[in-house]
């Protein structure tokens, strides 16, 4: 009893919704289906369940490790090497208050995008496969089946309206 | 070095006396080091100059009067040059409590001259050269310049060490009017004193007290050590 | 007299084209990633004349004359004793405004959800991330020693020194350093799909490029979400960076003791000439791209219009700060701060003064409000240069004109920039057409999933005897 995985492509969202109702009656694990499209579609369009988000607080972790360097570099270090200049106290509060600022805005900005590359990777739900129709605008359901089950899901699918139900290669990065 | 701290080095200038002769900008040329940089760079307002006299004409002619002022760094205690450079090339030095200028830290961006309400800056523009035999004459007190650096006037900062120097190796105090600069030391008129200020017996102590003393651009805040005293009406025929 | 109308006089509403709108004209997919992909690909020998003409511009103007500069020293640009800041500095300032088009594009019309940003946030994206490193070529060009500029960064040293805190130009170097990277990955993100679509349709260079680039990208939900969520926080981010960054070069001159210069109005002044010069250049930026790339089908009228609004209202923004700052000036200010009003209108910058009015005042003015002139070629083209050529007469005369004034008057001086000054400011320019041009053929200019996404939620609803536009929120 072999997992084979195999991949519907729709031309609507509509239709897909359905699809995957149908599919989970048809007893197929959430955890082995993955929808990808070309156009981001919200969670509740498709019926699935919602992604957990950490990013905010990966963001939010960020901007704090970059007010702390900033609170550093503009406290810290006048404290380390004294100088004085101009009559103004050796640490400004003003000043101190522009280079917090940009740099809590360089970490909330470095993290995000840190953030969401690691994201990316983990946790993904269903199997690593692709096809390029994707990016041409259609939308496809990808998931797990045992193997004696492909004929009859396959039926299943193009009655629900998939313009093609296929076995895609292998995602390689 | 640290029982040196605590002076308050002051320039009084006597504008009564002042006659323009402008011995002192030859005089701070030749103790430090300052370039000649030609008549076409002096055209274009390049000229090198750390005191300057400036002249303003009053009247019509033939009552024309000419004011003379001799400028230099007004050594400011609030010195608005020094928190805007962004190497700390410009800083207040707590030793001798003078606005020094680190030439070998300057990486010219002139911020603090556009900021010197007494444009008493002046920048490296070229290699400016000492063709024979001027490199003969340079002091080797002071660097020469390369191009791209900011300079001003040190209060000739060299001799105030020197003097210093001199003081501790004969265990006593700094006596007044041990500590000449090069522009006072040559006015003809001594129109220009230097001295300490933290010293209640020296001859700047005394000056300041006059009723014609006043500081250039006071309003500003910046709190110069240059004390002028007002000159009263000065003839050129 | 009668009053009443006539039947000649009745007027009835037009029938609007729906399909004139982007949005309600979607095309199949295959054909609308053919069309960006062509653009792309498309290169012509014009294209590669231009490119060569810029190559050669920019080897002139930075190679030759800015090598020149540093071997023999900053006396070969026109700055002088009083004017120690001179056209770099203006340079400076004029491309950091620059910049300020593409985070306003992108990030703030994507916040208030304008949809007509959905084609052109990339390209006014691209023109941020360009201008910016146009600008922080400036100021290495300007210091003195260049080559120790390093001496800004704050790193560990043993010199026991860092940099000065208290120097608005290292403000600077932090502000405009975060908002490098910040537009930067900015511009990346919302690019990732997009990668994915060109490497499902290139071969060979191409598509080991934008393999690599599109980091895997497949398109499943949570890759989806996960985008949209950063694309969101990147969105509200960058619009306070973006604020800080003009802000920030502001004071380096509101910081100083110059009289003009000593304003507290210069922060909010030059944000919001940065805003109004950055709109404009994306006006004509995207106009000139969108002829010789052959993107009609994406940029069209109403995006045009639009912003063409947007130009009129900055317009409205920037006199009222110029006025405010010329009002207090004039009527009690000090005696220099008169001298410089009276240098402006009657000295040797005043023609420039005044073309600046014309082209920053009274041509928007007069013409942004017609909806023809708007969504014309040539009027929107003209008025937008002469926007930005006025906008450079400001930070000209703010930097150059007003230090030739000062306290002493014995220290008043003159400026005029030197054929140096000028070459490195054609080779910077040059160098900003260059990298948007190469750029171009690398990236898709349209965000085809974002026009995409817009396409899907907007649809035709019949209300009473018109057909409207509608938009669902799909978020």
């Amino acid at each position: 009893m072999t997992a084979k995985v195999l991949m519907a492509l729709f031309d609507r969202v509509d239709p897909v919704a359905e699809a995957l109702e149908k599919l989970r009656q048809q007893g197929i694990d959430e955890h082995d289906i993955a929808v990808i499209s070309g156009v981001p579609y919200p969670a509740r369009v498709l019926g699935r369940p919602m992604v957990w988000e950490r990013l905010p607080w990966i963001a939010l972790s960020g901007a704090f490790v970059g007010f702390l360097i900033g609170l550093f570099l503009n406290a810290g270090t006048p404290l380390l090497y004294p100088i004085r200049v101009g009559g103004q106290p050796l640490i400004p509060l003003p000043p101190t208050a522009v280079i917090t600022y940009e740099f809590t805005m360089m970490g909330l900005i470095v993290s995000t995008f840190l953030g969401v590359l690691w994201e990316s990777t983990f946790p993904s739900f269903g199997p690593k496969h692709y096809h390029s129709e994707i990016s041409n605008g259609r939308i496809g359901i990808l998931f797990r089946c045992p193997e004696e089950r492909i004929h009859e899901l396959h039926e299943l699918l193009r009655a629900q309206g998939a313009q093609e139900v296929i076995e895609p290669e292998e995602w390689t990065l | 070095m640290s029982e040196h701290e605590g002076h308050r080095w002051t320039m009084v200038i006597d504008l009564d006396k002042c006659t323009g002769c402008q011995a002192c900008v030859v005089a701070c040329h030749a103790e430090n080091n300052v370039p000649v940089v030609g008549e076409d760079e002096v055209r274009m307002g390049r000229a090198m100059h750390w005191l300057r006299v400036e002249r303003y004409w009053e009247g019509e002619y033939p009552n024309v009067r000419a004011r003379f002022i001799p400028i230099m760094c007004q050594q400011c205690e609030n010195a608005p040059c020094e928190p805007v450079c962004p190497v700390f090339a410009t800083y207040h030095s707590q030793v001798e409590n003078l606005n020094v200028q680190v030439y070998n830290r300057c990486i010219g961006t002139r911020y603090c001259a556009n900021n010197c309400p007494y444009i008493a800056r002046t920048f490296n523009w070229f290699d400016y050269e000492f063709p024979e035999p001027l490199n003969e004459q340079l002091n080797p007190d002071v660097t020469v310049r390369r191009r791209g650096i900011m300079e001003k006037c040190t209060f000739c900062i060299q001799r105030i060490h020197r003097a210093e120097e001199a003081a501790d190796a004969e265990g006593r105090a700094i006596r007044d009017g041990e500590v000449q600069p090069a522009c006072a030391q040559s006015c003809p008129t001594e129109a220009m004193v230097f001295g300490d200020l933290s010293d209640p017996k020296s001859r700047v102590s005394s000056l300041v007290h006059s009723r014609r003393s006043f500081r250039l651009l006071e309003e500003l805040g910046t709190e110069p050590a240059v004390i002028y005293l007002k000159g009263g009406q000065v003839h050129v025929v | 007299m009668s009053f009443e109308l006539s039947s000649e006089q009745l007027v009835w509403a037009e029938e609007e084209d729906p399909q004139e709108h982007l949005l309600l004209d979607p095309r199949p997919p295959e054909e609308m990633n053919r069309m960006i992909l062509e653009a792309m690909s498309r290169t012509g020998p014009r294209f590669w004349i231009g490119v060569g003409i810029l190559g050669v511009l920019i080897l002139v103007g930075l190679v030759g004359a800015w090598g020149y500069q540093i071997v023999t020293g900053m006396g070969v640009a026109g700055i002088r004793r009083p004017v120690y800041w001179g056209v770099y500095i203006a340079n400076f300032v004029f491309w950091i405004g620059i910049s300020h088009s593409g985070t306003f594009v992108s990030a703030i019309l994507r916040v208030f959800k304008a949809e007509f940003r959905r084609p052109i946030t990339r390209a006014s994206e691209m023109m941020t991330t360009f201008a910016l490193i146009v600008a922080g070529m400036y100021p290495l060009i300007h210091l003195g020693r260049t080559w120790r500029f390093y001496w800004m960064v704050p790193y560990p040293n043993q010199r026991q020194l860092w940099p000065n805190f208290h120097s608005p130009l290292v403000w600077d170097m932090m502000a405009i350093f975060t908002y490098l990277i910040g537009s930067t990955l900015y511009l990346y993100l919302p690019l990732i799909p997009d990668m994915a679509m060109a490497r499902d349709r290139t071969t060979g260079w191409r598509y080991r490029l934008y393999r690599l680039l599109a980091l895997g990208w497949r398109g499943t939900e949570a890759e989806w979400h996960h985008l949209k969520t950063a694309i969101t926080i990147f969105a509200f981010a960058i619009i306070p960076v973006m604020f800080s960054v003009h802000t920030i070069v502001s004071w380096d001159f509101g910081m100083t003791m110059k009289v003009g210069w000593h304003s507290s109005i210069f922060g909010p002044y030059f944000v919001t000439g940065a805003i109004f010069s950055g709109v404009s250049a994306v006006a004509t930026v995207l106009l000139v791209v969108r002829k010789a790339m052959k993107l009609e089908y994406f940029l069209r009228a109403e995006h045009f219009d639009s912003i063409g609004k947007l130009i009129l209202v900055f317009s409205f923004a920037w006199t009222y700060f110029f006025f405010a700052d010329y009002l207090t000036e004039w009527y009690g200010g000090e005696a220099v701060g008169k001298e410089l009003l009276t240098l402006q209108a009657r000295g040797p910058v005043a023609p420039l003064w005044y073309i600046m009015l014309v082209t920053n005042i009274l041509i928007p003015w007069l013409t942004l409000w017609n909806r023809k002139v708007r969504r014309s070629f040539w009027g929107l083209l003209l008025v937008t240069l002469g926007v930005n050529v006025g906008m450079y007469i400001e930070r000209y005369i703010i930097v150059t004109g007003f230090l030739t004034r000062n306290r002493l008057p014995f220290d008043w001086g003159v400026y005029s920039p030197s054929l140096v000054e000028i070459l490195i400011s054609i080779g910077s320019l040059s160098t900003f057409i260059f990298l948007y041009a190469v750029a171009s053929r690398l990236i898709p200019l349209v965000p085809i999933w974002e026009v995409r996404e817009g396409q899907i939620t907007h649809s035709l609803r019949r209300i009473g005897r018109a057909l409207v536009p509608t938009v669902t929120e799909l978020e």
